[in-house]
C-alpha cells in the first residue's frame, strides 16, 4: 500500500480506478426517463346551478336534469326579486336577489317540466341544488303563429356570467333588445361593445350600467347604436355577474328569434346545428381585436368536410363585424362551419326558414361538448319537427341520444356514430305516452372526438315555415375539479 | 562646571546589570560619583554593583523599595557637590551608549532652563527599534509615544525636543530642581512616576527636553513582565493603569480634572466591556480595578492634589499644549482600520509599553519598503483585485437581476418585508401565515433576520448581496481562508476564481438558491477552520461549531457531510495532537446545541435534510443527472454551464497526482472529491416528499465539497510550476499546458456564464402575489386566496396583505386543515358551484386572486360562482371577493412558553458562542512566561508552526 502509494503512477491508478467506480455506479444508477403523467382531473357532478330566462311572459318553460343525480335535490323557479319595479331595490335581507314565492319546484331528475307562463311578468331564475344541478337546463320557447312576433323564438336560459358574447344582425336591421338580468348579491358593473360593420361603436351615452342585485333591464340598441346592420355585441362585467339575452324582431312577416350566446373570440370557431332546411344562411364573423383578419371558411357537410367554392375566406377588418351569404353552398343541407383565422373571432349565423312569411332562427360559435349537453325544450308534434345536427369536424366521434319525456320512462339511449369531417342530421321523435314535449340529453362516448351539435325546431304553418335553433351548449352536469397543490410557490409565475 | 551623580537602581535584573554598569562606567564624560542602589536583588544584582561601583557606594534596601524611594534614600545620604550638580538615574536594565552623558550634558548647558533630560532609548534586543524619545500623555491616561509600532531609528526623530515627560532610565536631573519638586513620588512606586516628575517640573517652569544625541537600550523588565514586582502585588498593567489615571487626577486642574473623571469612568466601562468582547477577562478586571482603585482613596488624591496646588493652573497651558491631541483616539482607529483593509490585521500603536518588541514580524524589510498610499496598498492586493474582477463578471452576467422589483423565482420566493417582519416570524408562537400554523419558524429565518438587520433592515438588499453576490463572495472567502494552506499566491488566486465559478454557484444563482449559496461562502471557511480544530484550536472549534450551525440552518446536508470528514480527520489526528477530540466535538456539538428542537424535527423527516431553505420545485433539479454530470462536478438543473466546462479542473487534479512530492495534500484532496461525488450520486438519485409534491434532490452542496478536495489537490503543490519553469525544455513546455489548462476552467466558466446570463427561474420584477385590492381590504387574520393553474393542476396558497416572507414556506399547518381547505379549493377551481366558497370565506378567506397568464378554465369557474364577486381582471390577473361575510380565524390565545424559553436560551447560547469564538485580542506569550529570556516570538513562532504542520500534514 505504501509502495502503491509512493510510487508516481500509483495513486493515479488508484484515483482513475476511484473515479471510474463512481461512473459506473452514477451510469448504473441513472432513473430511467419516465414520462411524468400530468395529474388527472376528476369528474364531479356540479352541485349547484343557476340560470335566469331573460323574458318567459308568454312562453312555454322547460327545465329538466337529466337522470342520474343521487340524493335530494330541487330546482326552484321563481322571479328575480325588486324586478317589479325594474330599480333593484327589492331583495330580502340577505340580498340574494330571488323572489321569496316560487313559481314552482322541480325536484325529480330525469323527467322534463314544463310550463306555459302568463305573459308579462318578470326574469325567472331557475336555482338547483343538489341531485336536480348536475346538468339543469333550461329553455324558454315563445310561439306565436300572426302579428309582428310571429315565429318561434327560443332561448336557452342562460348562467349569469361575467363575459358573454353575441354576433348577429345589428339594430339598424331589426329591433334589437339586449335584456340583462343581475340575480346576484352583488352589484353587477356591465359593459357593452358593440362592433358593427365599420367598426366598434363608440356609444355617446356611454356603455355602461350598474346592475344592483335583483335588477333587470332591457335595452333597445337602437338606443345605443342606430346604424349598425350587423353587431357583434359583448357584454361584460368589470364586477359582479350578469345574465344577457337578445331578442332580434325583424317585423311583421321576417321573423323573431333570440341570439344564442357565441363562443368568446378564439381562433378556430366551429358553428354547429345548421339544419337541413332549404332557406338562406348567413354568416356573420366578429373579429374584435386590433388587427384586420382573413377567415378561413369550411363547412362540414353530410359527405365530408370542405371550403365552399367561391367563399373560402372572409375578410373580417379590425374591430368589426363581416358577412357572409352561404345560402347557395350549405342551405338545403345539414351542416357545421369551421372558422379559422389569425387572431380570434367569434361568429354567428342567421337560418332563415321558408314561406310567405319567413321565421328566422340563429346559431352561434359554440364548444364542443365533452362533457355532454342536454336541450330542454324539444317538441314533436304534428307539424313540428326537432332536429338534431350533430358534427365531427376534426375526429371520428360516437354519441349516445337520450330522450326525455315529460312522463313514464325514458326509452333506452341511442348510439349515434359520426365519422371524422362530417356531419349527421336526425329527426327527435319522442317515446310513445311520453306526450308531446321532451328533452335531448347528448352524451359523448369515452375516446370521442369533438362533437358540436345544435338543435332546430320547426314547425310548418300555411304561411311558411317557423323556425328556432340552439347550439348544443355544454351541460353543467360534470364539472372538472382539477388536482390541486398547497404550495406558496404559487406566487411565483 | 558639571558634577554628575549616577544612581543605579538594582532589583532582580543582574541579566541586564552587566551591561548597564559596564556602559556607565565607560562614558566618555566620567562620573564624578557613582551610587548603586539594591533593593533586595536575589540574583547576585548587589554584589555586581559592589564590584562595579566598589562597596562603599552601594546602598542595599529592601525588596519592596520602589525607584523613587531609592533614589531619595540615596540622594538623601549624598553630599551636595560643588558647582552644578546633575543625578543621572538609570534603572538596571538600561544601558547608556558611551557618549550619552555628554550629550546630555551638551544639551544642558545649551539652554540653562533645561532641568530634565533624557536620551533616545532604544529597545534592548532589537537595537534599531525606537522605544522613546520623551513621551506624553492622552487625558485618558494613554500612553503616547508618538511613534510607529516598531518604528526603526534612522535618524528621522533627531534634535533636541521639547517633551512632556522623559523616561527615568537615563534621566539626567538637576539636583536643585530634584529638591524643589521634592523629587518622585514614594506613592508611586514604579510607572508613571516620570511622567509626574516631568509635569511638576513643568508646572514650576522648567524646561523637560529629549535629547537623541544621547541614546541608550531599555529592557522595559518591569514593564514586559521579564521580571517579578516586588513593590506591590498587582499585575505591572493594574498599576500602570491606576498610576496613569493618578498623575493625571492628582495634576489637571480643577474643571480639566471633572472632565476627565466623566471621561475616564465612561471611557474604562467601554473598555471593559470590549475586554469582556475580547475574551480578556483579566485586562477587564485590571481595569475597573486601577479605576476603583483611584476613585477609592480620594483622600490619596486630594493629598497628592494639595501638594501639587502650587502653580498647577497657571503651568496647565504650558502642558496642555504637549498632552496627546484630542483626536488622536480617532486618527489610531482610522490607522487601525485602514491597515486592516490593506490586510496587516489591527495593528495597536505604543499604547503599551511593550508594543514594540512584541509585533516584529518577519515581513520588517516589506514593511519598510512598501510605503505606499492607502488605495495602492488595498488595490494592489491579489485578492481585491481578484474580488472585483468576479464582481465585474457577476455583473454583467446578473445583468437583468440587478436592478428593478421584488426579486424572486426558483427556490426564492419574492423578496417582500424587513429585518422586523423576519424577527417577528422567527419569534411568533402562531403564524398567522397560510392557514395558520404552530410550527415554530426554521432557524434560518433567524440567521436572515440578522443579516437584514445588518442590512438597515432590508431583507432584499441582505438577499441580494448573498444570492447575487455570492460569486465574488466565494471567491473572497476562498481566497482568504485558503492563505495559510496554498502559500503559493496565482495558486490560490486560480483556487478562489475557479471554485467561485463553479458550476454550482452559477446554478444556485439562476434557481434562487440562497440557501447553497451561503454554503458556497462558508465552505472554504470551513475547511480553514477545520484545519485549524485539528491543530487543536479551541476558538477556532467554537467558530467553526457556530458557522456550521449557520451553514446547516440553510443546508442540513452541510452537517453529516462536514460531520463525516471531521469524524475521519478525528481518526487520522486524535492521537497526533492533544485536544482534537475535544475541539472537533465543540465544533461537531456546537450546531446540534444552536439548532436542536429543529434537528430533532428534521430527523423525524429524514428526507427534508436533503433538501434546503426555501421554496422546493420540482424543476429546479435534474432527476436524472448523468454520470458524466455528476463527476465534472455540475449539479444540474438550471443556470451550469455545458459539462465541459469544469474538465480543465479534473485534468489538472489529475496531474498534480503525478508530482512526487506533497503527496498526502493531493490524496487528502481526492479523497474529498470522491467522498462528495459519491454522495452526490447519492442523493441525485433520491426523490424526496416536499409538501405534495415529489422533488428530486439537487445535488449541489455535496459536488461543491468535492471541487473544494478537488481544487485544493491541484493548487497545493502548484508553486512547483515556478521550478518546472525554470528547469526549461519539455517540462517548461509541460507546465505551460498545465497552467493554461487550469486557467481555461474559470475563464470558460466565466464567459460561458456572461454569454447565457444568469437569470433562470430566478427573475427580477416578479409581480406582486398580492394585488393592491386586496393588501388594502384585508384586515386581521383575513387572508388572499392565490390560485394558479400550473402544469394541469391548480397551485394555491393563502396570503395575508402580503407576499409570503422567507421562510414561512416552511411551516407547516395542521393537516385537518389543510385537508378541508384543499378540498373547498378544489371544489371552488372547479366551478362546480356548492358551497366551497363559503366553506373558505369561514376559514378566513376574503380575496380570490388569479394572476395572470389567467387559464381560461380557471377564470371561468371563478367567475360562475354566485358567493364571489369579481373585482377587477386584466392581463395582470383577476381578483375576486367573497360576497358573503368572512370570518376570520382566531389566533389561538397565550403563548407558547417552551418556544419562548427556547428562543433565550438559543440567544444566550449564540451569544456565548460567538464570544468565545470572536478574536480576541492576542495574549503576548510574556505573561505566561516571564522568566524566559527569548520569549519575545514565542506566539508568533507557535502559530507558524501550525500553519506549516498544516501545510504538510503526515499523520503517523
Amino acid at each position: 500500500m505504501k509502495g502503491l502509494i509512493e510510487n508516481r503512477f500509483g495513486l493515479l491508478a488508484l484515483v482513475m480506478v476511484a473515479v471510474a467506480a463512481l461512473y459506473g455506479v452514477a451510469f448504473a444508477t441513472r432513473p430511467a426517463p419516465v414520462t411524468v403523467r400530468p395529474p388527472q382531473a376528476v369528474k364531479a357532478p356540479v352541485e349547484s346551478v343557476s340560470a335566469v330566462c331573460p323574458a318567459p311572459g308568454g312562453t312555454r318553460l322547460s327545465v329538466v336534469t337529466p337522470p342520474g343525480g343521487q340524493g335530494p335535490g330541487s330546482a326552484v323557479v321563481a322571479g328575480l326579486a325588486g324586478a317589479e319595479g325594474g330599480d333593484g331595490k327589492g331583495g330580502n335581507g340577505k340580498g340574494d336577489g330571488k323572489d321569496a314565492r316560487p313559481v314552482s319546484t322541480v325536484d325529480q331528475p330525469g323527467l322534463l317540466w314544463q310550463k306555459e307562463i302568463p305573459a308579462g311578468g318578470i326574469p325567472l331564475a331557475v336555482d338547483a341544488t343538489g341531485s336536480m344541478a348536475a346538468g339543469l337546463e333550461s329553455a324558454q320557447t315563445a310561439r306565436e303563429t300572426s302579428g309582428p312576433q310571429r315565429g318561434l323564438a327560443g332561448v336557452r336560459c342562460v348562467e349569469p356570467g361575467a363575459d358573454a358574447w353575441f354576433v348577429g344582425p345589428g339594430p339598424a336591421s331589426a329591433d334589437v333588445t339586449l335584456y340583462l338580468a343581475n340575480a346576484d348579491g352583488a352589484a353587477a358593473d356591465v359593459s357593452i361593445s358593440m362592433y358593427s360593420g365599420e367598426g366598434p361603436v363608440l356609444s355617446e351615452r356611454g356603455s355602461g350600467m350598474i346592475l344592483q342585485p335583483g335588477e333587470h333591464r332591457a335595452i333597445q340598441l337602437r338606443d345605443l347604436a342606430p346604424s349598425p346592420l350587423v353587431m357583434g355585441l359583448e357584454v361584460s362585467t368589470a364586477t359582479g355577474r350578469v345574465a344577457a339575452a337578445i331578442r332580434t324582431v325583424f317585423g311583421k312577416g321576417r321573423g323573431v328569434d333570440w341570439l344564442p350566446v357565441a363562443t368568446a373570440p378564439a381562433t378556430s370557431v366551429v358553428v354547429p346545428g345548421i339544419p337541413g332546411t332549404a332557406g338562406q344562411r348567413e354568416l356573420y364573423v366578429t373579429a374584435p381585436g386590433e388587427q384586420d383578419t382573413v377567415v378561413n371558411v369550411k363547412a362540414v357537410l353530410k359527405d365530408g368536410s370542405y371550403a365552399l367554392k367561391n367563399k373560402e375566406t372572409l375578410d373580417v377588418p379590425a374591430g368589426s363585424t363581416a358577412v357572409l351569404d352561404l345560402s347557395t353552398g350549405i342551405g338545403g343541407q345539414p351542416a357545421a362551419l369551421v372558422l379559422t383565422s389569425d387572431v380570434p373571432v367569434t361568429a354567428g349565423l342567421k337560418i332563415t326558414g321558408t314561406g310567405s312569411s319567413q321565421d328566422v332562427a340563429f346559431t352561434a360559435g359554440a364548444p364542443s361538448i365533452d362533457l355532454g349537453s342536454v336541450v330542454a325544450d324539444g317538441r314533436a308534434a304534428r307539424k313540428q319537427t326537432s332536429r338534431l345536427v350533430l358534427s365531427a369536424p376534426f375526429a371520428q366521434a360516437a354519441v349516445k341520444v337520450q330522450l326525455l319525456p315529460k312522463e313514464g320512462t325514458a326509452p333506452p339511449p341511442v348510439e349515434v356514430r359520426l365519422p371524422a369531417g362530417r356531419t349527421r342530421e336526425m329527426k327527435l321523435t319522442p317515446p310513445p305516452g311520453g306526450g308531446t314535449g321532451f328533452s335531448v340529453v347528448v352524451q359523448p362516448e369515452p375516446g370521442s372526438g369533438p362533437v358540436y351539435g345544435g338543435r332546430v325546431l320547426d314547425e310548418t304553418t300555411t304561411d311558411g315555415q317557423m323556425v328556432t335553433a340552439q347550439p348544443l351548449a355544454l351541460a353543467r352536469t360534470w364539472a372538472l375539479v382539477p388536482p390541486t397543490a398547497d404550495s406558496p410557490s404559487a406566487v411565483l409565475p | 562646571m558639571h558634577s554628575v551623580t549616577a544612581i543605579v537602581v538594582a532589583h532582580d535584573g543582574a541579566r541586564w546589570l552587566k551591561e548597564t554598569l559596564t556602559a556607565v562606567l565607560r562614558q566618555t564624560r566620567p562620573l564624578d560619583r557613582l551610587v548603586g542602589v539594591d533593593n533586595g536583588s536575589r540574583d547576585g544584582g548587589g554584589r555586581m554593583l559592589s564590584e562595579a561601583f566598589g562597596s562603599g557606594n552601594v546602598l542595599t534596601l529592601n525588596r519592596s523599595t520602589g525607584f523613587g524611594e531609592a533614589v531619595h534614600e540615596a540622594l538623601r545620604r549624598l553630599p551636595a557637590a560643588s558647582g552644578q550638580e546633575w543625578v543621572w538615574l538609570l534603572h538596571d536594565d538600561s544601558a547608556p551608549d558611551t557618549g550619552a552623558l555628554q550629550a546630555l550634558l551638551w544639551a544642558a548647558d545649551q539652554d540653562p532652563k533645561a532641568a530634565i533630560l533624557g536620551p533616545k532609548l532604544l529597545d534592548w534586543l532589537d537595537r534599531r527599534v525606537l522605544l522613546e524619545l520623551g513621551v506624553t500623555v492622552g487625558r485618558s491616561g494613554r500612553r503616547d509615544t508618538g511613534l510607529e509600532p516598531r518604528e526603526y531609528d534612522q535618524g528621522q526623530h533627531d534634535g533636541i525636543h521639547d517633551v512632556l515627560s522623559v523616561s527615568t532610565a537615563g534621566m539626567l536631573i538637576r539636583r536643585d530642581v530634584w529638591d524643589e519638586l521634592s523629587g518622585l513620588d514614594p506613592d508611586l512606586p514604579l510607572f508613571r512616576d516620570d511622567l509626574d516628575l516631568c509635569w511638576r517640573a513643568r508646572v514650576a517652569g522648567h524646561r523637560v527636553i529629549s535629547v537623541t544625541d544621547a541614546v541608550a537600550w531599555h529592557a522595559e523588565a518591569s514593564a514586559r513582565r521579564r521580571r517579578r514586582i516586588s513593590t506591590s502585588d498587582d499585575h505591572p498593567r493594574r498599576l500602570d493603569r491606576r498610576n496613569a489615571l493618578f498623575v493625571i487626577m492628582a495634576n489637571l486642574p480643577f474643571w480639566a480634572l471633572v472632565r476627565s473623571i466623566v471621561r475616564n469612568v465612561c471611557g474604562s466601562l467601554v473598555r471593559t466591556l470590549l475586554f469582556l468582547l475580547a475574551k480578556q477577562p483579566a485586562n477587564a478586571l485590571d481595569e475597573v480595578a486601577a479605576l476603583g482603585s483611584v476613585l477609592r482613596h480620594p483622600l490619596r488624591l486630594r493629598r497628592a492634589r494639595k501638594a501639587r496646588r502650587n502653580g498647577r493652573k497657571q503651568g496647565y497651558p504650558a502642558v496642555a499644549r504637549l498632552l496627546t491631541p484630542p483626536g488622536a483616539a480617532m486618527r489610531r482607529l482610522a490607522d487601525m482600520v485602514q491597515s486592516f483593509l490593506a490586510g496587516e490585521g489591527p495593528v495597536d500603536s505604543a499604547g503599551r509599553h511593550h508594543a514594540a518588541a512584541e509585533g516584529a514580524s518577519e515581513d520588517d524589510g516589506d514593511e519598510l519598503l512598501a510605503d505606499s498610499g492607502v488605495f495602492q496598498r488595498v488595490f494592489s492586493r491579489p485578492g481585491v483585485l481578484l474580488c472585483l474582477a468576479l464582481a465585474a463578471v457577476t455583473a454583467v452576467a446578473e445583468r437583468s437581476l440587478l436592478a428593478g422589483d421584488l426579486l424572486g423565482g426558483g427556490a426564492l420566493v419574492p423578496v417582500t418585508g424587513g429585518a422586523a417582519d423576519l424577527w417577528r416570524l422567527y419569534t411568533e408562537g402562531h403564524h398567522v401565515t397560510g392557514l395558520g400554523s404552530d410550527t415554530w419558524a426554521p432557524p434560518y429565518v433567524a440567521v436572515l433576520a440578522g443579516l437584514s438587520a445588518l442590512s438597515f433592515g432590508k431583507t432584499w438588499a441582505a438577499v441580494s448581496v448573498l444570492l447575487l453576490g455570492c460569486v465574488p463572495l466565494a471567491g473572497l472567502s476562498a481566497y482568504i481562508s485558503t492563505r495559510r494552506i496554498i502559500r503559493y499566491g496565482p495558486a490560490r488566486v486560480w483556487l478562489a476564481a475557479t471554485y467561485a465559478l463553479l458550476p454550482v454557484a452559477t446554478g444556485a444563482v439562476a434557481g434562487g438558491r440562497f440557501g447553497t449559496a451561503i454554503v458556497l461562502v462558508l465552505l472554504p471557511v470551513y475547511a480553514a477552520l477545520a484545519t485549524r480544530v485539528i491543530a487543536g484550536s479551541r476558538r477556532a472549534a467554537w467558530g467553526l461549531g457556530l458557522l456550521l450551525a449557520v451553514g446547516t440552518a440553510f443546508v442540513p446536508l452541510v452537517y453529516p457531510l462536514v460531520a463525516i470528514l471531521g469524524g475521519l480527520a478525528a481518526v487520522s489526528f486524535a492521537g497526533v495532537r492533544r485536544g482534537v477530540g475535544l475541539s472537533l466535538a465543540i465544533g461537531l456539538g456546537t450546531p446540534i446545541l444552536l439548532l436542536f428542537p429543529w434537528l430533532a424535527e428534521l430527523a423525524r423527516d429524514p428526507g427534508r435534510i436533503l433538501l434546503e431553505a426555501g421554496l422546493q420545485d420540482v424543476a429546479l433539479a435534474d432527476p436524472r443527472l448523468g454520470a458524466e454530470s455528476l463527476l465534472m462536478l455540475s449539479p444540474g438543473g438550471p443556470g451550469v454551464p455545458p459539462v465541459w466546462a469544469t474538465a480543465g479542473l479534473v485534468a489538472v487534479a489529475l496531474a498534480a497526482l503525478l508530482l512526487r512530492r506533497h503527496q498526502m495534500m493531493v490524496a487528502i484532496g481526492w479523497g474529498v472529491m470522491l467522498f462528495g461525488v459519491l454522495v452526490a450520486i447519492v442523493v441525485s438519485r433520491i426523490t424526496v416528499h416536499a409538501g405534495e409534491a415529489s422533488v428530486p434532490v439537487w445535488p449541489g452542496v455535496p459536488l461543491a465539497f468535492a471541487a473544494t478536495g478537488l481544487l485544493v489537490a491541484a493548487a497545493h503543490p502548484a508553486h512547483r510550476i515556478t521550478q518546472f519553469r525554470a528547469a526549461g525544455g519539455l517540462r517548461r513546455a509541460a507546465t505551460l499546458l498545465v497552467v493554461a489548462v487550469a486557467f481555461a476552467t474559470p475563464v470558460a466558466a466565466a464567459a460561458m456564464w456572461v454569454v447565457a446570463g444568469a437569470d433562470g427561474p430566478l427573475k427580477r420584477g416578479v409581480p406582486d402575489p398580492v394585488p393592491m385590492l386586496a393588501a388594502l381590504g384585508t384586515s386581521g387574520g383575513d387572508g388572499t386566496l392565490l390560485l394558479r393553474a400550473k402544469d394541469g393542476r391548480v397551485v394555491y396558497t393563502v396570503l395575508h396583505r402580503e407576499a409570503p416572507l422567507i421562510g414561512e414556506s416552511d411551516l407547516r399547518s395542521p393537516e385537518d386543515a389543510r385537508k378541508r381547505f384543499g378540498a373547498a379549493v378544489a371544489g371552488l377551481a372547479s366551478g362546480r358551484g356548492g358551497v366551497y366558497a363559503q366553506t373558505l370565506a369561514s376559514l378566513g378567506v376574503q380575496f380570490v386572486t388569479a394572476p395572470g397568464p389567467l387559464d381560461a378554465g380557471l377564470r371561468r369557474a371563478l367567475d360562475s360562482d354566485p358567493a364571489l364577486v369579481r373585482m377587477s381582471l386584466s392581463e395582470a390577473g383577476g381578483l375576486w371577493r367573497m360576497a358573503g361575510p368572512v370570518t376570520p380565524p382566531t389566533p389561538p390565545r397565550g403563548t407558547d412558553s417552551p418556544h419562548t424559553w427556547w428562543l433565550w436560551a438559543q440567544g444566550v447560547l449564540v451569544v456565548l458562542v460567538l464570544i468565545l469564538a470572536a478574536p480576541g485580542a492576542r495574549t503576548p506569550g510574556a505573561e505566561e512566561e516571564y522568566a524566559d529570556a527569548v520569549v519575545e516570538e514565542a506566539p508568533r513562532g507557535r502559530r507558524r508552526a501550525r500553519g506549516d504542520n498544516r501545510g504538510d500534514r503526515v499523520p503517523a
